[in-house]
């Protein structure tokens, strides 16, 4: 028997799980490149006037850290893709270290690469099949997200260029992904370094992007910039991207070689003999088992907001008369703005974990668990609001704090607090945040939406802009309702509003929870 | 403490649906003070929805049900501090060690693991409490939660299926505890598939199919349920053993005959299995489902 044996078998498991899954994370990230493209010839009168936004987008250093540079201002292509090169690659890539974790690390924490490996499938089947389809799910994207490129209007060998840089971010990604689930024996350790390997290769980038120029090619996120697909293209660089994937897969197997099935490169640590006396109930137990995720957010919101807060005031040399000063100001807090619009996304993102983390206590039993004890419904409940909704804000404050001192560090002129600015964001997300403890409550069937709210948030406010949608569309969205701080004022009715729906999302959720089975 | 006149779990017409099945169809079930009593079924019979019934986790549809005095679906935290539960299927926080998941639910329980039998508990079932959650086999995961289960003196035990994962030596230590248990006063809910487990334990037992109470009361009274299935192998001729009183499913495939008799029998079937020459013989108990099928034959049979 090979040590491949069966993948075929595993091949056909994986696609039928994954239906849903790959299938609605691709067509949204076809969607919105099929937007952008479609939409950027209305929003630009004239040649001229597209050079102009290009170089304004240059111009503005938060910008380039957050999209990268536009390379060629004259390219239609390049400008309509600004967003879609670099930072939905993130989203790209995100999908892929999700489907090679859950076919990998997930399978044999649960013990059921166990149940297969004592069926006549081999050792490396598993990392076999999910490397095909990993490929497939790759050209996929990359054919339909040239196919709808070059039908919106974009020049067709851009939209081959660009289709395949972003598969080509997502198997380099897989490769990531591959290698990280070999290194940790737990799943979430897995999750966790995945994470931090594509933050540290977006970091590079946007260094790179904005400072020394070489660091930029060391990310293949970087690449993504550097191919310019609807410029001068650098077809050559696309081998890049397999390249690495190979040189990744390569590794990944090198280290399944080495360990043995359930364990890590890394040896798991043996715990304490005995519980801390504070570990007494529901939020303390949520607090352990999710501190470390915490932490880990708090240093990466923390790291970022310094980051972007050192380079938003650079649009100050850029105009140095005295006059321009209130413009300086004016579009330093509109930059500003621009990365909080974004950040605060990602960062509900950790109230998602919170709930996705109580749902699979309830799947798994340690719900029952708890709930056998002298622990009610509504202290375990509330654990989970609790944890998931006061860490969002935190991470929030920290991205505030974060901004200020970058901009501070960097000189930037005054533009009211970064810190309130970042706080203007807490009702919003909480909102959003709520929805996910909702969706928790209405059954452990539907908390998968936990992940959906935010993504579906931020393209239905980018769909709007691109397509024109009715104001009441894009309004559905709470994070529409946030004003943009600094430039513009603090809203009381706004963030009124927004923390009123949280709270009774919230009210619906426990009335609901209150009621129904646990499983 | 409870009222000792009062049954510690009182079910009365308990009907549970989850869509179109209904997995509990009007059951009733009755666990007085001070005993161990035996909740058996086949595998899908309703045992551990009745179980979460009782705890609160799972809402009835119809029919009564009373916990230590109490509404365990409203009162589900206060009267949880006076029982301990042990799932069928535990699963432990992955990066939690055992000690710690240990100590914490002791605690939940509202009891202090300094002042308990924890690490006497630990000693017993041989538990390494600083394994993490996803190192334990399941054998391991199970001694975690029973250990937690000991290690207090709750008034009532919910055990589902406690010892599905414990080799004999453990299933011993667990046999122990529970006598211990309940000669302090502890009432014992024991529910199993296998009628063997549950019979050195019980002092009644209920049998459940299908949502349903099958037989109910005490171990003498289901006598008739506890027949000896034989394989034997024979050198001389095979005699004819469905003539006697009390074998049932006599069955012959050459020198090898197969056949389920019931106690009172065994005597008279073994004296004529020796006559003819016994070359091996194997005797076990019957599956529930077996004996299910029996009564269920019998009762049909009785009809017509």
């Amino acid at each position: 028997m090979s040590t491949t044996t069966g993948w075929r078998l595993l091949l056909g498991l994986a696609l039928r799980r994954d239906r849903v899954l790959a299938a609605v994370w691709i067509a949204v990230l076809v969607l919105m490149s099929v937007a952008s493209a479609a939409a950027t010839p209305s929003l630009y009168a004239d040649q001229a006037d597209r050079v102009h936004a290009a170089e304004a987008l240059n111009a503005s250093p938060a910008i380039v850290a957050l999209y990268g540079p536009v390379l060629d201002v004259t390219s239609e292509g390049e400008l309509a893709m600004t967003k879609m090169t670099v930072l939905y690659a993130v989203f790209v890539a995100v999908l892929f270290v999700v489907v090679v974790r859950r076919h990998t690390r997930v399978e044999e924490e649960t013990g059921r690469t166990e149940l297969v490996g004592g069926t006549s499938v081999g050792r490396n089947a598993p990392l076999l099949a999910v490397a095909v389809e990993t490929l497939l799910l790759a050209a996929a994207l990359g054919v339909l997200t040239a196919v709808g490129n070059a039908v919106s209007g974009l020049a067709p060998s851009g939209s081959i260029a660009f289709g395949a840089l972003w598969a080509g971010t997502g198997l380099v990604a897989a490769g990531i992904g591959a290698v990280t689930a070999q290194v940790s024996a737990s799943a979430r350790t897995c999750a966790g370094f995945a994470a931090a390997t594509i933050g540290v290769l977006f970091v590079l980038r946007a260094a790179g992007d904005t400072g020394p120029e070489w660091l930029g090619w060391l990310s293949p996120l970087g690449w993504n910039t550097r191919v310019a697909a609807y410029g001068d293209t650098r077809w050559w660089l696309l081998a890049a991207y397999p390249v690495l994937t190979v040189a990744l897969a390569a590794v990944a197997v090198a280290l399944r070689g080495r360990r043995d099935l359930g364990s890590g490169l890394l040896a798991a640590r043996p715990g304490p003999a005995e519980g801390s006396p504070r570990l007494t109930d529901a939020l303390t137990l949520a607090l352990r088992t999710t501190g470390t995720t915490l932490l880990l957010w708090t240093l990466a919101a923390g790291v970022l907001g310094v980051v972007f807060g050192m380079i938003a005031p650079g649009i100050g040399d850029l105009l140095d008369s005295e006059t321009a000063q209130s413009l300086i100001d004016e579009l330093g807090g509109e930059l500003v703005a621009a990365i909080l619009s974004v950040v605060a996304v990602v960062l509900t993102y950790f109230a998602a974990t919170v709930v996705a983390h109580t749902a699979r206590d309830e799947t798994d039993g340690r719900a029952e668990l708890v709930l056998a004890t002298g622990t009610s419904r509504g202290a375990w409940f509330g654990a989970t609001l609790v944890v998931a909704l006061v860490g969002t804000a935190l991470l929030l404050v920290v991205t505030g704090i974060g901004l200020w001192i970058g901009y501070v560090a960097a000189d930037g002129p005054g533009i009211g607090n970064l810190l309130v600015a970042a706080l203007a964001w807490v009702p919003a997300a909480w909102v959003v945040g709520a929805l996910a403890v909702l969706s928790l409550a209405w059954g452990t069937r539907w908390s998968v939406l936990a992940w959906v709210w935010p993504a579906a948030f931020l393209v239905l406010g980018m769909l709007g802009d691109l397509l024109e949608l009715p104001a009441w569309v894009s309004g559905l969205s709470p994070y529409a309702h946030v004003p943009s701080l600094p430039s513009e004022q603090w809203s009381w009715g706004s963030s009124g509003t927004l923390t009123a729906l949280a709270v009774a999302l919230l009210l619906v959720a426990w009335w609901r929870f209150r009621e129904r089975d646990i499983h | 403490m409870h009222d000792s006149h009062e049954p510690v779990i009182e079910i009365h017409d308990l009907v549970k649906a989850f869509g179109s099945f209904r997995a509990l169809d009007g059951l009733d079930l009755s666990v007085v003070p001070g005993e161990v009593h035996g909740f058996l079924g086949p595998n899908g019979a309703g045992k551990s929805t009745t179980i979460r019934v009782l705890l609160g986790l799972l809402r009835s549809d119809a029919g009564t049900v009373r916990l230590l005095g109490g509404d365990p679906w409203r009162d589900a935290a206060d009267l949880h501090r006076r029982l301990a539960y042990v799932p069928g299927d535990v699963s432990l926080w992955p990066n939690l060690s055992g000690g710690e998941t240990l100590d914490l639910l002791i605690r939940m329980r509202g009891a202090d693991p300094r002042q308990s039998r924890r690490d006497e508990m630990v000693e017993r079932f041989a538990l390494d409490p600083t394994k993490r959650g996803r190192a334990y086999s399941k054998g391991n995961r199970q001694k975690v939660a029973l250990v937690a289960a000991f290690a207090t003196d709750p008034e009532l035990l919910i055990l589902d299926e406690p010892t599905s994962g414990l080799d004999p030596l453990m299933e011993q230590v667990f046999n122990d505890c529970v006598a211990e248990h309940t000669a302090r006063g502890a009432t014992v809910l024991l529910s199993s598939h296998i009628l063997s487990e549950v019979e050195r334990l019980a002092d009644r037992v209920t049998l459940i199919r299908e949502g349903r109470v099958v037989e109910t009361g005490t171990l003498d009274s289901l006598r008739h349920l506890q027949r000896t299935r034989l394989v034997a192998g024979l050198s001389g001729e095979v005699p004819d053993l469905g003539g006697l009183d009390g074998v049932h499913d006599v069955a012959v495939e050459g020198a090898k005959v197969t056949c389920t008799v019931d106690a009172d029998a065994l005597p008279g079937v073994l004296a004529a299995l020796t006559a003819a020459g016994v070359t091996s013989l194997t005797s076990s108990p019957p599956s529930l489902e077996e004996l299910f099928l029996d009564a269920y034959r019998d009762r049909a049979g009785a009809g017509r």
